[in-house]
């Protein structure tokens, strides 16, 4: 068997006396769209932040094709493939769009060479176009990052990300705030993706997660509860449980009030 | 190629202001007094040092209180390499620009690390740290005194001898140098290196996230920021004839960051307006007011408040109205491919 993309083990993080992720161990196989779910403050952003750097753990490994990344700056954990989006949209605001995408793809060269001009590099420049084409957002390209529509900054984030050329791609609610229509396209534009790379997307839109994920992994109180397939996912007792709080307990509550 | 035609009218005001620092030793003469060419050549070099600030604040989004250390550190390199060791001049020159860039190399991997008020806190400690010693130590330094020097050839062959005496060449002297140095920084700026210090400035998480190393990214502006520090100090101690400790105080540096404000950070030339300008101020009023200090505070509220985008986003907005041209996207900007990110069209 192929070693997995993604292989996590015993991953803890606590913020004072708060474990916001407890003793983790998750195996991504590669291959497909997986998804994260959970209630709010189940540690699912803060698992994403060690994956890719913004955090140190406590303890616990991450091996991402076969190399531990824990204790990696994130600008290293980039270039070793991994790239994510934040849940709050993180771009180059005060720039255009294409010089977004361009600062990105620029971004994975060992050198940045202080006398060629930026505009030489037509490699680069067809590279951008390219992504730009792919996302939709060739009209865009001279508009400012911060001009753009909520919808439009979450698929430029996606561009960025996926200017780095990544293996392995996070994305952290992308979704959120979006139209219906926009839902749908960003939704096509993710499962088009996953087809090509390795993608864990954060969701708390339960209908996207369950119809598009391949594989889903319930956390709840910063530890992993149930991973599975959407139909034994949505089956398992300990999921409902984790959205809907134990039946016992509410009975219980009934019963003395 | 571009002809007169298609230039846009900022490109032409910058075509003029070329042409006026060029011509400034015969036509000065001709409408002011003398000592006005002394005072375009000061305008310079403050120019040149206030753009070293401008690439670390305009550019890379750090606020540095201590860009009065690399000058100071420029100008030192010069005198004592000229007064004590008896070097000549281009040797003293080169040693001027070494001591401040590899001082701002050092300070750099401390100060680096750090944004924000934190940065510009640790700037100024440093431009403390160095001015004390500098006060201090005396023997050497010649503190408040300062430390005069007698200045070198720059060239001589047989009987042939050109000086900084003659202040023709040392006008085209200076005028040559910080031009070069602006070139060079136009240069970086438009390379992968000057987008990478955009994305610092802009976001630095998510620049980090692309790849780019902040620290490392930060450090390198530091460091060209202290070796254009350098060569204008260089170039002050040469005029000046002399270093002083006072060249170090984080005053200087104020001064620097309030003509970088003045004249439009994040601009290439927006410096040199702000120096010209405030220099211009303090030349005509200081002669009818010894607290001339307070009109300039009080120019420096009104930009902050009114002109963030200092003299440079006035004559932009200014110029297009003027021209009213029909741009085709109010909010375009250019491209990589056109012009780097965010101040358009520089000249």
């Amino acid at each position: 068997m192929n070693t997995p993309v993604l292989q996590v083990e015993g991953l803890t993080k606590t913020f004072g006396g708060l474990t916001a992720v407890d003793n983790v161990h998750f195996t991504l196989p590669g291959g497909g769209l997986h998804a994260v779910i959970g209630p709010n403050g189940a540690g699912k952003t803060t698992f994403f932040n060690l994956i890719s750097g913004f955090l140190r753990a406590n303890s616990g490994s991450v091996i991402f094709n076969g190399e531990n990344i824990i204790g990696r700056k994130p600008h290293e954990i980039s270039r070793l493939g991994i790239a994510r989006t934040l849940q709050i949209k993180s771009v180059f605001t005060g720039l255009s769009v294409y010089d977004n995408v361009w600062i990105a793809v620029m971004g994975q060269s060992r050198f940045l060479n202080p006398f060629k001009s930026a505009g030489s590099y037509t490699d680069v420049a067809a590279n951008v176009e390219a992504i730009l084409k792919d996302m939709g957002l060739s009209d865009f390209a001279k508009e400012l990052a911060g001009n753009l529509s909520y919808g439009d900054v979450a698929l430029l984030e996606i561009s960025i990300a996926l200017a780095t050329q990544p293996k392995l791609l996070l994305l952290d609610e992308p979704i959120s705030g979006m139209s219906p229509s926009e839902t749908k396209h960003t939704v096509e534009i993710i499962r088009g993706l996953s087809t090509r790379l390795d993608v864990i997307l954060i969701e708390h839109d339960m209908e996207v997660v369950f119809g598009a994920a391949d594989v889903i992994t319930v956390m709840n109180q910063g530890a992993i509860i149930c991973q599975g397939s959407p139909e034994a996912v949505s089956n398992d007792p300990s999921v409902q449980e984790a959205y809907l709080g134990t039946p016992g307990e509410e009975d219980e509550e009934e019963l003395s009030a | 190629m571009k002809t007169l035609q298609n230039l846009e009218p900022l490109q032409i005001l910058g075509l003029i202001g070329a042409l006026f620092f060029l011509t400034a030793p015969i036509t000065i003469p001709l409408v002011a007094n003398d000592f006005w060419v002394s005072i375009v050549a000061e305008i310079m070099i403050w120019g040149l040092f206030a753009a070293s600030a401008n690439l670390l604040f305009g550019y890379t989004g750090l606020l540095s209180f201590g860009q009065a250390v690399y000058f100071g550190m420029g100008a030192y390199g010069v005198a004592l390499s000229i007064d004590i060791f008896g070097f000549s001049f281009w040797p003293a020159v080169l040693v001027g620009i070494a001591v401040a860039t590899v001082t701002a190399f050092i300070t750099g991997i401390f100060a680096a690390r750090l944004t924000w008020h934190y940065f510009a806190i640790i700037t100024v400690v440093f431009s403390l740290i160095f001015f004390f010693i500098t006060v201090g130590w005396y023997d050497v330094t010649g503190g408040d005194d300062g430390l005069p020097f007698t200045l070198p050839p720059v060239f001589k062959a047989g009987g042939f001898e050109v000086s900084l005496l003659d202040l023709t060449f040392q006008y085209y002297f200076i005028l040559a140098v910080v031009a070069g140095c602006f070139a060079l920084m136009h240069m970086l700026l438009k390379s992968p290196l000057g987008f990478a210090f955009i994305a610092v400035r802009e976001n630095a998480s998510r620049a980090g996230l692309v790849g780019y190393n902040p620290y490392m990214i930060r450090l390198v502006s530091f460091v060209f920021a202290g070796f254009f520090a350098g060569v204008s100090g260089v170039l002050f101690a040469l005029f000046s004839r002399s270093a002083s400790a006072h060249f170090l105080f984080w005053t200087v540096s104020g001064e620097g960051v309030v003509w970088m404000i003045v004249g439009g950070a994040g601009t290439l030339f927006g410096p040199v307006l702000g120096a010209a300008f405030l220099i211009i101020v303090r030349e005509e009023l200081s002669l009818y007011w010894e607290h001339y200090l307070l009109v300039v505070g009080v120019i420096v509220i009104l930009f902050v408040t009114y002109a963030p985008q200092g003299i440079m986003g006035l004559l932009k907005s200014a110029l297009d109205r003027i021209f009213k041209r029909e741009r085709e996207a109010a909010n375009s900007v250019p491209t990589v491919g056109e012009a780097v990110a965010k101040e358009g069209p520089e000249s």
